[in-house]
């Protein structure tokens, strides 16, 4: 039964939502540390191929037909596994694209404060959805007791 | 999730290191070191990873300071024959050894260190409010 409440309607893929960028946060906080090391290489995992997962583990829960399709299936990419718990765990690749500098380090430093405020706002929009499913959810169980 | 304010700090440690080091550089520029030889400017190296995150997962992640370097180029030569310590003989006879401390090189550097510090400061600001946001659904 509380798992049936928790799992309602996009719960679930918020809640893998907020995993992944919480996760996502860390490697950006690394690479700005990083950013004065030499021979440093970015870390970091590609949010789209996360979400395109993601999209075809709902796809896969709608096409089950049933209302409370329940929790969002185990997927696993190249980049990201799910271990126990649903906790997410995140294999970082490296991410190049910029000049390599004199200390053999490629930042990329408008890249990185640009990811590092997507990901806060990704996270802020699937925090913010997740609290208004909640609110529902209390609004329900309130009108019953 | 609360693990994640250990990189930024981590990051800002080093900077804060770095900027110690450059100051100290900016006040030796006209010191001798106890052995007679001038004061040689200090490099700070950095490593990936943070040896005092308290989990192993949180070890891997951040940055610290590896080692304090001095700096190999040669000292700055300044004509000075009547100095107590010039040089009494040879090629360079009548000039005074002093310390290799580039002083627009160290401003460069503390700027650097310093956006470098703020940028740290903004990422843990963004960690903030992530945990905020997550702590308010309870609320």
């Amino acid at each position: 039964m509380i798992a049936d409440l928790a799992n309602a309607g996009a719960s679930p893929v918020l809640e893998q939502m907020m995993r992944f960028t919480a996760q996502r946060q860390r490697l950006l906080a690394h690479n700005v540390a990083n950013m004065d090391t030499p021979d440093f290489v970015p870390l970091d995992v590609s949010p789209q191929s996360f979400q395109a997962a993601l999209r075809q583990a709902v796809n896969a829960r709608r096409a089950s037909g049933k209302l409370d399709a329940g929790e969002v299936a185990t997927f696993t990419t190249r980049e990201v596994e799910r271990v126990g718990n649903g906790e997410l765990r995140l294999r970082a690749g490296t991410s190049s694209g910029n000049v390599l500098y004199h200390d053999r380090n490629n930042r990329d430093f408008e890249g990185m404060m640009q990811d590092l405020a997507e990901n806060g706002m990704a996270f802020r929009v699937a925090s913010d959805l997740l609290r208004r499913e909640m609110d529902v959810l209390r609004v329900a169980i309130s009108q019953r007791v | 999730m609360f693990g994640l304010l250990d990189i930024s700090t981590s990051g800002m440690i080093a900077q804060r290191t770095r900027l110690t080091a450059i100051s100290a550089n900016l006040a030796n520029r006209n010191s001798t070191m106890p052995d007679g030889t001038p004061y040689r400017a200090k490099r700070v190296f950095f490593t990936p990873g943070n040896p005092n995150a308290a989990t192993s997962d949180g070890q891997r992640l951040g940055v610290h300071v590896s080692t304090i370097e001095d700096d190999r180029s040669p000292f700055n030569l300044r004509w000075d024959p009547d100095h107590p310590r010039a040089i009494k003989s040879g090629q360079q006879a009548g000039y005074v050894l002093e310390s290799n401390v580039n002083s627009v090189t160290e401003q460069m550097n503390a700027m650097q260190a310093t956006r470098a510090y703020e940028a740290n400061a903004a990422a843990a600001e963004a960690t903030r409010s992530m945990v905020n946001q997550a702590l308010r659904m309870l609320a």
